[in-house]
C-alpha cells in the first residue's frame, strides 16, 4: 500500500465511528493537558525560586568570609573562627580550576556630609578589572571605573536616602542626590582617632561618582563600590590624618580582606570549586547552598505533579487500546477481506497503529492549545491558591509566573502523545494481523 | 489427450486436510490430485461438507494444507509465508464470494479499486481501471453507490469487477450465485464466463449446483473429501473448440452492456419468490436452503 493510501484510509476509518473517535480523543486531551500543565507548574516553581535566590546575588559566585560561622551537627550555629585572608589566598584561589575572576573585598562604613545633613554608608572595594564577571548591573548616570581611571565610585539607588539632619532631635530620614545637592564623604569617625592637628579626612562627589540601575539586589542598591586600588589610595591619605597610634593599626587593617570574592565560569562547577577552596582551608558560602535544597524540593514537586500527570495519561492509553480493540472487532471482516485481496500484513499493522498514533497526534495537539489557556488562567486567577501553598517556602513575587511553558514542551507533548498512541496501539494491531481470513470472513457485517 | 502447449496453472498433488476437532480428527479433504488448465473454466461440484470450499481455501492459500503439494504458477503455495502469499494474491489470484463480502464502508467503485490500492497503483490509473471494469459488468452508472444501496445481483457484480480488475489468472469462485434468484444467476455466470473467456483467465468454481457445472469445461465431482469422478466437457486444448470459444466470447461482449437495463434494484431485492422457484427446481434443494440461512 501506499502511504499517501494508507493514511487516506486511516482517517477514514476514524471519521466512520466519529463519536467514538472523538470520545476516545478527549481522554487522550484530558492526558495532554494533565502532563503540560503539571510540568509547567514544576518549571514555573522552578524558576520563581531561582529568580528569588538570584535577587540575593549571582549564582556563580563563591565568597570566603573573613568570619567563619562554625555550626554544629544540625546546622545551628555555635561560635566563629577568624580566617586569614591575605593577597597570597587570592593567588592560591586563582590557579583553581573553573575560577573566571576572583577579588578581594574590602569593606568599610564611610560617612556623608551635605550641608547639616549626615548619612552612613558601607563601602565595598574590589578589583574594578573583576566587576564585569561578577555581572555588576547597568548604570543609570556614569562611568564604571577602569584600571586605568579608577577613581570613580559607583552608588546604589538607595545609596543616598539615609541622610537625617544632625541638628534635628528626632531621627528622620531624608533623599539626597548628589546631582543636586553637595555631598562630601570621609571615614567612619568612630574607629581610630583623628590627629588634632590635621585636617579631617574628605572627598567630595562631584564628577567622580556613577549610579547603578535600580536592580531589586540589596547588595547593590544600598551599597556603594569603589575600585580597591583606589581606595587603597584614599585609606593612606585618611591613616596620614590619624594619631601615630591609630595610624599603624589602620594601615594594618588593610592587609586582611573582609571578604574573597570569586566566580565561576559556570554554575555547574560551583561546589567542585567551594570543595577545592575548603581543601585549602577555607569556609565558603554561595547561593548555591541555598539553592540545593530549594531545587531538591522544587524536583520532588515536580516529580509528583508528574506523576499526577502520567496517571491520567496512562488511563487515556488504555482508553485508546479500548477502543482499537473494539475496531478491531468491528473489522473483523474487513481484515479478512483485505487479507485475501492480497494486502500484507504490515499493512495491516501500520494502518491499525496509524489510526491509535493519529488519536494521539490529534488529542496532543487540542491537548496542547488547551493547555496555554490553562497555563494562562492559572498565572492569571491562581494567585492565591500558590501563594498560600509555597509561603511555606519562600514569598512569592507579583510578577511570579506559576505556570511557565517552555518552547520546548508542546513538541515533547506533541511526540510523546503520539508515541502513547502507537504504543497502545501496537498490541491491537499485532492482534488484528493474527485474524485469519477466513474466520473473518465467515463473520458477518 | 492433453496437449502440452497448454500450461497447467494449478497442479494439486495428494492433498489432505485435516481438522482437529478435540480429540476427533475430521478429514476434510483426503488425498486429493488434479490439475487445472489455463483458460479452463473448472468446476468443483459436490454437496455441502463434501470438501469443496476447503479444497478452494486451500488453493488459494488461506487454509493450510496438512499434507501433499498444491502448486500454482509454479509456486508451492502451502510453503509461502504471509508476505509472499499476499503478493502472489495481488498477482495471481482474484476472488468471487458467496456473500460478495464487499466493504460496506466504499463505494462500488472504491470497492473495485481495492485490490490495486494494495497493488500500489497510482489513484488515477486504478480509478480508470475500475471505472473500465465497472462499465464492463454493466454498472457505469452505480459507481458512486454503497453495497447497501444495491440488489444482490449488482453487488456480485461488483464482487466480479472487483475480482477482475487487476487482470489475475485465476479467479477463485465461491457459490458466488448461492444468494441469487435464477436469473440474476445466469446473468453473473454469463458475466464470469464472458470475462474470463476475453482474457483467457482460468476459474475455478465451487458450487452444489448441477446446473451451474454446465458452464464449466471441466466439472471435478467432489464427494467426502474425495475426487468422486472428473468430466471434460470442453477439451480446451483442442484448437476447435477453443476458437470456438473466442468466438463465443466475443459475441457475448455486447450483450454485457444490456445487462445494465435488466439491473433493477427494486425488482431483485425482493426476488425471494423466483429464488424459491429455483430452489424446488435443483436436486440438492435440502443443502440450497441451509446455504441460505447462513447467509
Amino acid at each position: 500500500m501506499r502511504i499517501s493510501d494508507l493514511i487516506k484510509m486511516g482517517l477514514r476509518n476514524l471519521s466512520r465511528r466519529k463519536a467514538r473517535t472523538a470520545l476516545t480523543i478527549i481522554g487522550m486531551v484530558i492526558g495532554t493537558i494533565s502532563i503540560v500543565v503539571m510540568i509547567s507548574i514544576g518549571i514555573g516553581m522552578n524558576q520563581t525560586f531561582k529568580s528569588q535566590v538570584m535577587e540575593l546575588g549571582s549564582l556563580t559566585t563563591i565568597t570566603v568570609n573573613r568570619y567563619a560561622d562554625i555550626m554544629d551537627e544540625d546546622g545551628n550555629y555555635v561560635d566563629f573562627r577568624e580566617q586569614k585572608m591575605d593577597a597570597s589566598l587570592v593567588e592560591q584561589i586563582s590557579q583553581i580550576e573553573h575560577v573566571r575572576a576572583v577579588t578581594p573585598v574590602i569593606y568599610k562604613s564611610m560617612r556623608m556630609y551635605s550641608g547639616k545633613y549626615e548619612g552612613y554608608l558601607s563601602v565595598y572595594a574590589m578589583d574594578c578589572s573583576t566587576w564585569e564577571d561578577f555581572d555588576f548591573p547597568g548604570l543609570s548616570s556614569g562611568t564604571y571605573p577602569t584600571p586605568e581611571n579608577n577613581k570613580i565610585i559607583v552608588f546604589g539607588e538607595y545609596a543616598f536616602d539615609n541622610f537625617w539632619k544632625t541638628t534635628g532631635r528626632n531621627y528622620e530620614s531624608t533623599s539626597l542626590d548628589p546631582a543636586v545637592d553637595k555631598i562630601t564623604m570621609g571615614f567612619s569617625p568612630w574607629e581610630y582617632t583623628v590627629s588634632e592637628r590635621k585636617k579631617e579626612f574628605r572627598i567630595k562627589l562631584d564628577n567622580n561618582y556613577a549610579r547603578f540601575e535600580y536592580t531589586e539586589n540589596y547588595e547593590y542598591d544600598y551599597y556603594a563600590y569603589m575600585d580597591i586600588e583606589y581606595f587603597e589610595e584614599l585609606w593612606g591619605k585618611y591613616c596620614d590624618t590619624l594619631t601615630p597610634a591609630d595610624r599603624k593599626k589602620a594601615m594594618k587593617s588593610l592587609e586582611t580582606y573582609e571578604s574573597i570574592k570569586i566566580n565561576v565560569d559556570n554554575i555547574k562547577n560551583v561546589s567542585e570549586v567551594q570543595d577545592a577552596i575548603k581543601a585549602l582551608g577555607y569556609q565558603t558560602s554561595s547561593l548555591m547552598m541555598y539553592m540545593e535544597p530549594m531545587q531538591e524540593t522544587s524536583n520532588m514537586l515536580q516529580m509528583v505533579l508528574g506523576a499526577i500527570g502520567g496517571v491520567a495519561m496512562l488511563v487515556s492509553a488504555i482508553n485508546i487500546a479500548n477502543t482499537m480493540i473494539m475496531s478491531i472487532y468491528e473489522r473483523t471482516k474487513e481484515i479478512g477481506i483485505m487479507k485475501v485481496l492480497g494486502c500484507l500484513i504490515k499493512d495491516i499493522k501500520k494502518l491499525f497503529l496509524f489510526e491509535a498514533g493519529m488519536i494521539g497526534l490529534m488529542g496532543g495537539i487540542i491537548g496542547i492549545v488547551l493547555s496555554y489557556i490553562a497555563s494562562w488562567a492559572i498565572n492569571k486567577f491562581g494567585q492565591p491558591l500558590f501563594e498560600s501553598l509555597m509561603s511555606g517556602m519562600m514569598g512569592t513575587g507579583e510578577e511570579s509566573k506559576f505556570s511557565q511553558i517552555p518552547f520546548w514542551l508542546p513538541f515533547l507533548a506533541a511526540g510523546f502523545s503520539i508515541l502513547v498512541g502507537v504504543i497502545s496501539g501496537y498490541f491491537p494491531a499485532k492482534r488484528a494481523t493474527k485474524i485469519s481470513a477466513i474466520e473473518a470472513m465467515k463473520t458477518e457485517g | 489427450m492433453v496437449n502440452k502447449e497448454v500450461e497447467k496453472v494449478i497442479v494439486v498433488r495428494n492433498a489432505k486436510k485435516v481438522y482437529r476437532m478435540g480429540t476427533e480428527q475430521i478429514v476434510a479433504v483426503n488425498d486429493v490430485s488434479f490439475e487445472i488448465l489455463k483458460g479452463e473454466f473448472c468446476c468443483l461440484l459436490g454437496t455441502s461438507g463434501s470438501g469443496k470450499s476447503t479444497l478452494l481455501n486451500l488453493m488459494a492459500g488461506i487454509e493450510k494444507l496438512t499434507s501433499g503439494q498444491i502448486i500454482i504458477k509454479g509456486k508451492n503455495i502451502p510453503k509461502m509465508n504471509e508476505t509472499n502469499l499476499a503478493k502472489f494474491r495481488q498477482r495471481y489470484l482474484g476472488f468471487v464470494f458467496q456473500s460478495y463480502n464487499l466493504m460496506n464502508s466504499m463505494t462500488a467503485l472504491e470497492n473495485v479499486e481495492f485490490p490495486l490500492v494494495f497493488k500500489r497503483v497510482r489513484t488515477k490509473k486504478r480509478k480508470k481501471l475500475a471505472q473500465d471494469m465497472l462499465v464492463q459488468v454493466g454498472l457505469g452508472n452505480r459507481m458512486g453507490h454503497k453495497p447497501k444501496e444495491m440488489s444482490g445481483g449488482q453487488q456480485q457484480r461488483v464482487g466480479i469487477a472487483r475480482a477482475f480488475v487487476a487482470k489475475p489468472e485465476i479467479v477463485f469462485a465461491d457459490e458466488p450465485t448461492g444468494n441469487l434468484d435464477t436469473k440474476t444467476t445466469m446473468e453473473v455466470m454469463n458475466l464470469i464466463q464472458a470475462i474470463a473467456r476475453e482474457n483467457n483467465q482460468t476459474i475455478v468454481m465451487v458450487t452444489h449446483d448441477p446446473r451451474l457445472a454446465s458452464y464449466a469445461d471441466r466439472i471435478i465431482h467432489v464427494l467426502d473429501g474425495e475426487i468422486e469422478k472428473v468430466e471434460v466437457l470442453h477439451d480446451i486444448t483442442d484448437p476447435e473448440v477453443y476458437q470456438r470459444r473466442v468466438e463465443e466470447a466475443r459475441a457475448a461482449a455486447p450483450k454485457l452492456s444490456e445487462l445494465e437495463s435488466s439491473a433493477d434494484p427494486k425488482k431483485k431485492k425482493h426476488g425471494h419468490k423466483g429464488k424459491k422457484k429455483a430452489v424446488q427446481e435443483m436436486k440438492a434443494g435440502s443443502e440450497q436452503s441451509s446455504d441460505q440461512k447462513t447467509q
